[in-house]
């Protein structure tokens, strides 16, 4: 690790300095160290560290605060355990808050005070990234982003290949040689987004996803230049880049003249974009709803007509904790999947209760914390098996390559699916240009 | 009880109304940097009641059935209840005496039951804490400081309801712990109740909190 220089404290302690409101001086002085955050986080509980307990991951922002802005961590720091924002903790810091939370939030809601972790976790980010210690591998993810238009960085080439050929087995399968995935067409409905995952890794959720709009007849379109619906400066704490990524998405609906924008399965996605952006460039953003919410109205509206007996195997469902905690939609998923399946059976705790599946807070993007990611994925395996379930969907991509590693490791033997393609299995459609 | 009726003050009880005012200012000033800092502006669109997230934040976000800090730890929970209610009478208690309110004799005894029932459950707090790996381990000494003079304010309470020769003492305890107070981890007495308007209207205005029924 580099070492911390004066100027790379000055630059982290200007968080502290730049209060724009109490939220973070609340939250760095509200832990009372009563340690019963700890059975609420996977971390802790699949590795019995106590460094892991969710206070203390608190703690060790809080305790740079107290050495630099109270009374008593000035004067008697080892009294409080104010510590100096030195090497030592520096390095304890990216451990702990890039290495061992998924900003989960499921700690949050169980605190017995109502210290919100998860932010003090993400302004810890925050400081670490103005310091220039976010981990190699989450910063080249973000620069991907910020330099190409997506986070995995597809050359467009690639992706209209990808597009074309999804096209081509929606055509198919809907033996409408008219059907189409409409790109860079304006004064459509719908600006519709992807997670980059699905034109590298999962592109049959792109055509099911097209197959829904199909049957509901809705009017939309993809754009080359700005379909990444990540943010990965959300987890890497840095705002002005979240503002940079969050702010091209709606120009970019500006630029196509659409409705409202319709962001994919993906959890941190949906959050960043719904909830977060907006507060990084300071405005409100245009109309912005999750594809999950969509496809529920169309259901209510009738816009499509989903038959029940086409999936008959179990389906078990996974909440996005960012979609759900952070960003309450939870009836949503549950109304379709009631709607489009046989049998679903809830995992146990779910909701606003549910764990982590392991891959968020960017743990996805961080290599070096392989090993962790699948220990605390044990969680999950359990929740699973326990349904007997052979489907497992989820709205979010993330999620998805999380699950489908976990499915391996743990030989759990389930198919992982998208909320789409759930929906887009129940549909029996007719051919709209032989009508 | 001869002490509760003087019309003048005592050199402890002076100590005592010195330290008051001073852990009032202390937390004063904490209050009023937290309102002048204000909550945080929102930008993105309303889906809830910030107002009804709140107010779950104090009721519904706080039952122990639902709250794992709560049902997986139910010793520890009511031991934090009664703990806590014990602070709040004594502190009420400690008013009394000051202004030279007797609670009369048969008050007294419950008062001093509850005194002692707080003592002993922050003293079974302090036993777990010292032995408690987890707890060991994020413990400073602010956290035994703070809980041992909370103890000791209880414990002289008690006494003081029983053996009226204590009040010297248990002025001079209280005047230790309320000028700690804001210093070190009891000034969540205030922070307790920002977090959890915070949390309230975050929640609320996502339409998270209070939670709908599926
Ligand atoms: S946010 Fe999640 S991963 Fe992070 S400390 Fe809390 S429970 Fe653990
Ligand atoms: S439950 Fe809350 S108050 Fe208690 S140690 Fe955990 S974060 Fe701190």
């Amino acid at each position: 690790m580099e070492k911390v220089t004066k100027d790379k404290i000055k630059a982290g302690l200007e968080v502290f300095r730049q209060l724009h409101d109490s939220k973070l001086l609340t939250h760095l002085n509200s832990c009372v160290h009563c340690g019963l955050c700890a059975d609420s986080c996977l971390y802790y509980l699949t590795m019995k560290d106590e460094r892991m307990i969710p206070a203390n991951k608190v703690d060790v922002v809080a305790s740079v605060y107290r050495r630099y802005h109270t009374l008593a961590g000035r004067l008697a720091p080892r009294l409080v355990n104010a510590r100096e924002l030195d090497d030592a903790t520096v390095e304890e810091m990216v451990d702990l808050l890039f290495g061992a939370c998924t900003m989960c939030g499921r700690c949050v809601r169980h605190c017995s005070i109502g210290v919100d972790i998860e932010y003090v976790v993400r302004m810890g980010r925050k400081i670490l990234s103005d310091m220039g210690y976010v981990p190699a591998s989450l910063q080249a993810t973000v620069n991907a982003a910020l330099e190409t238009g997506n986070n995995m960085a597809i050359p467009d080439e690639e992706f209209l290949d990808t597009i074309e050929w999804m096209e081509e087995e929606l055509q198919d399968e809907l033996e409408d040689p008219q059907a189409e995935i409409p790109v860079n067409q304006p004064g459509k409905n719908v600006l519709y987004t992807l997670n980059p995952r699905e034109p590298k890794f999962f592109p049959l959720s792109i055509s099911a996803m097209a197959k829904v709009f199909y049957a509901a007849g809705e009017s939309w379109s993809l754009s080359t230049t700005m379909y990444d619906v990540t943010n990965y400066a959300y987890f890497s704490g840095n705002e002005e880049h979240g503002a940079t990524i969050g702010q091209r998405i709606h120009e970019e609906m500006e630029k196509m003249q659409a409705g409202k924008l319709v962001l994919a399965e993906c959890g941190h996605g949906y959050r960043a974009n719904r909830w977060e952006a907006p507060n990084y460039v300071k405005k409100a953003f245009p109309e912005t709803v999750s594809s999950v919410e969509l496809m529920a109205a169309y259901l209510r509206e009738g816009k499509i007509t989903p038959d029940k007996s086409l999936t008959e195997e179990v389906v078990t469902l996974h909440d996005p904790c960012n979609l759900v905690r952070g960003g309450g939609i939870w009836h949503e998923q549950r109304y379709i999947l009631n709607r489009c399946v046989q049998h679903f059976e809830e995992m146990s705790p779910h909701g606003l209760d549910n764990f982590c599946c392991g891959g968020g807070g960017g743990q996805l993007a961080m290599g070096e914390y392989n090993d962790r990611r699948l220990k605390i994925a044990e969680i999950k395996a359990e929740q699973i098996r326990k349904t007997v379930a052979k489907i497992v969907a989820t709205p979010c991509h993330n999620c998805v390559d999380q699950l489908s590693q976990i499915n391996v490791d743990f030989k759990l033997n389930v198919q992982i699916k998208t909320i789409a393609e759930i929906v887009a299995d129940s549909l029996v459609i007719e051919p709209k240009s032989q009508k | 009880m001869v002490v509760y009726n003087t019309v003048l003050m005592y050199w402890f009880e002076w100590i005592a109304l010195g330290a008051l005012l001073i852990c009032l200012s202390g937390l004063a000033y904490h209050m009023i940097r937290l309102i002048r800092l204000g909550v945080q502006d929102d930008y993105s669109a309303r889906a809830g009641s910030p107002v009804a997230g709140v107010f779950y934040s104090f009721t519904g976000g706080m039952d122990p059935r639902h709250k794992e800090s709560a049902y997986l730890n139910l010793p520890t929970y009511v031991s934090g209840v009664i703990f806590h209610i014990a602070v709040f009478v004594t502190i009420v208690l400690f008013f009394l005496f000051l202004t030279g309110v007797n609670p009369g004799q048969s008050a007294s005894l419950i008062l001093s039951v509850v005194a002692f029932s707080g003592a002993v459950t922050g003293a079974g707090m302090l036993i777990k804490r010292l032995r408690d790996p987890k707890l060991r381990y994020l413990s400073n000494a602010d956290d035994f400081i703070s809980l041992l003079l909370v103890i000791v304010f209880l414990i002289l309470a008690g006494l003081t309801l029983l053996i009226p020769a204590a009040y010297p003492v248990f002025m001079l305890a209280s005047s230790l712990l309320l000028l700690y107070m804001p210093l070190g981890k009891l000034r969540h007495a205030v922070y307790f109740f920002a977090a959890r308007i915070h949390l309230g209207r975050f929640y609320g205005w996502r339409n998270v909190w209070p939670p709908r029924k599926v």
